[in-house]
């Protein structure tokens, strides 16, 4: 316990520095700015804003500082949109439209607003707690994981994203595994023997991150938006005087903590993120309801449970990405990929040896959440204007920001025509319901994986018992099969119930 | 139908995937049991699997997007390529310009707007990001200006 406190402290002394404490603040309002942009969501806005913190030039702490208060900015302001415009940012705010929108249509929009970001802020604020708690907990425990076992919690990693995300998870798993591939591309590290190069000197080095996450997460959104496009204009629901009262807050009580708890668990599952948390949190709280027909017609507990889970979510995603150095969500995904940017290699050793970076993060988080507060309850309005914003201006800054974002980062004007056709592909996955998140993670998991594979034989002089040899190893393909086979299993029973 | 020709367009990439694990991909030296070979050959195999079980059973129809949709998304592609051809060759300021212009007009702003909002986006975008945040952007015809 006293290295928590000690390391929190330390932690504070990293997020509290004058500069640091500037790009939480910035982050936090660039971030809500993006998220109330409709059909923007976090993984874009992180995404697109990624190479500029990059090459900002700033020490890894600071970026990761910057790029966090975005991915929690866009969470917060997600539901602006989803509220006033029916128009959910990404698929963790679907669930808020729901029940927020008609509370809106009622006259109730303010009121709406502001408990959202209540509920935001407490399911947002009690994920940080328990990070702080379980993270270095589980960071000491991961030091004992051996390569092996490093296989093992790939593999698990890989059974929930199949199970979990997407619709499909034959596509998910393809998708994923169309990240790893391409993340094979280049000189391998052990032998230095070029593997898919095919003569090009650009890609001996493997295909760029950056790259791959503006193309995908970027360019594939702005072809999604131009598509989307409706003729006439968007019309949000006007903002009014009402607010949040104590006995609202006092009828949502139980509703925010649980749906905190359940987007803390379901955050720390490695690859599902906030969408799997909210839609989870509103089913559950739907189900203990006793009169649950006015879910979705404007209940305030259908609206508080999806916010307050999807923020809790964030948090959670960021245990394992600080403790095991695999992602939680897509977004956490690019937060990794950054720190790899920066020659920081996320693990269990992060709290020892990097500890400005992990606990700096965790106390920018608690900072974080208190300004966001602050911001969106007077501020508001502000950004409801946001959404009148036409998107025929939007669009086109999307494709200047990613290229400027390329551009000084990697300075090759070939990149610029790879991203465009990362995009093409991206909107053509989209189309035909790949989730892309799986894509990045596999992208950014692809040598952690090989490397402990290929440690874990070289240990045993290629006897693939090894994989198998320890007790976590063993839990953890256990846990793996439950959780591919137990939906199926619900699955199959649902439809027996059906039929009977 | 859509998912199937794509999923047949990724067998095909997965099959060559393999293929090369298989032949071309070779270790002078072997210095694990692995090399650099076995890790794409698994790879490979596993996702000829999926799309092959993805060709046997779509479930995507059709892609949804009429014939004018994906006319204009085709326009706004070429626009991509023909910005990231321009961005050094006119300088970030002129590519700018013209590609918001055209982009926001394309998209339904009135004409004169679309121009002004370009030139905006280009003149503003530059020296916001040159000057303020010290990054690297292509200056082109308009090195005069630096």
């Amino acid at each position: 316990m006293d290295a928590v406190f000690s390391g929190l402290s330390a932690g504070f002394a990293v997020a509290l520095d004058p500069f640091n404490l500037f790009l939480v603040l910035i982050g936090c309002f660039a971030g809500t700015l993006i998220g109330a942009l409709p059909g923007i969501g976090p993984i874009n806005g992180v995404a697109i804003l990624l190479p500029i913190a990059y090459s900002l030039g700033f020490p890894p702490e600071s970026a990761l500082i910057l790029l966090a208060g975005i991915y929690y900015g866009a969470e917060y302001g997600g539901r602006i949109s989803s509220i006033l415009l029916n128009v959910p940012g990404d698929a963790s705010a679907v669930m808020t439209t729901l029940d927020g929108n008609p509370m809106a249509k009622r006259g109730e929009a303010g009121r709406a607003l502001s408990l959202s970001a209540v509920a935001s802020f407490v399911g947002g604020t009690f994920s940080v707690i328990l990070v702080t708690l379980f993270g270095p907990m589980l960071a000491a425990y991961a030091v004992t994981f051996s390569p092996s076992d490093y296989v093992a919690l790939m593999v698990f990693a890989f059974a929930t994203l199949a199970s979990l995300v997407g619709s499909n998870a034959v596509k998910t798993l393809l998708a994923a595994l169309l990240g790893l591939m391409l993340a094979s591309i280049g000189i391998d590290a052990n032998t230095g023997v070029a593997r898919y190069t095919f003569g090009i000197p650009d890609i001996l080095a493997g295909i760029d991150f950056l790259v791959v996450v503006i193309g995908l997460f970027g360019m594939a959104e702005l072809i999604h938006l131009v598509e989307q496009q409706v003729t006439g204009k968007l019309k949000p629901l006007a903002l009014d005087k009402s607010f949040v009262s104590m006995k609202d807050l006092a009828l949502t009580r139980w509703t925010i903590l649980r749906s905190a708890v359940i987007g803390f668990f379901i955050g720390i599952l490695p690859g599902t993120g906030a969408s799997v948390a909210s839609a989870v949190a509103y089913g559950t709280e739907k189900r203990l309801a006793k009169d649950s027909d006015n879910f979705g017609k404007g209940d305030i507990r259908g609206l508080a449970a999806p916010e307050s889970a999807n923020n809790a979510a964030a948090g959670g995603a960021m245990v394992p990405m600080l403790t095991l150095g695999i992602p939680g969500s897509g977004t956490t995904a690019i937060l990794l990929g950054a720190l790899l940017l920066f020659n920081v290699t996320p693990g269990p050793l992060m709290f020892e040896q990097r500890p400005e970076i992990a606990w700096g993060l965790i106390a920018s988080m608690y900072i974080g959440n208190v300004a966001l507060l602050v911001i969106n309850l007077p501020l508001v309005g502000l950004f409801a204007r946001l959404l009148t914003v036409p998107q025929q201006y939007l669009t086109p800054m999307i494709a200047v920001l990613a290229f400027i974002g390329v551009y000084s980062v990697v300075s090759n004007p070939h990149d610029l025509y790879m991203i465009t056709l990362l995009g093409v592909v991206g909107w053509v996955l989209r189309k035909l319901d790949f989730s892309l998140a799986p894509v990045i993670l596999g992208f950014v998991l692809g040598s952690l994986f090989e490397n402990n594979l290929r440690r874990a034989l070289s240990i045993s002089g290629g006897d693939w018992s090894i994989l198998l040899d320890s007790g976590n190893a063993i839990v953890l393909y256990v846990l793996a099969a439950v959780v591919v086979v137990v939906p199926i299993w619900l699955g199959r029973r649902k439809k027996k119930v059906a039929e009977a | 139908m859509a998912d199937r020709v794509f999923a047949g367009a990724i067998l095909v990439i997965a099959l060559l995937y393999t293929y090369i694990a298989f032949t071309v991909i070779e270790a002078p030296f072997q210095y694990d049991p692995l090399g650099p070979e076995s890790w794409p050959r698994i790879l490979g195999i596993f996702a000829m699997a999926c799309a092959l079980y993805l060709v046997i059973r779509p479930d995507v129809a059709q892609l949804g997007t009429s014939t004018k949709t994906l006319g204009r998304l085709a326009v706004v592609v070429v626009l991509l390529f023909a910005y990231g051809y321009l961005f050094e060759r006119l300088g970030f300021i002129l590519s700018t310009w013209l590609f918001c212009a055209t982009l926001a007009w394309m998209l339904g702003a009135a004409p004169l707007r679309a121009v002004l909002f370009g030139a905006a986006a280009g003149i503003v975008g530059f020296f916001v990001c040159t000057t303020l945040l010290e990054l690297n952007l292509p200056v082109g015809l308009t090195a005069f200006l630096t």
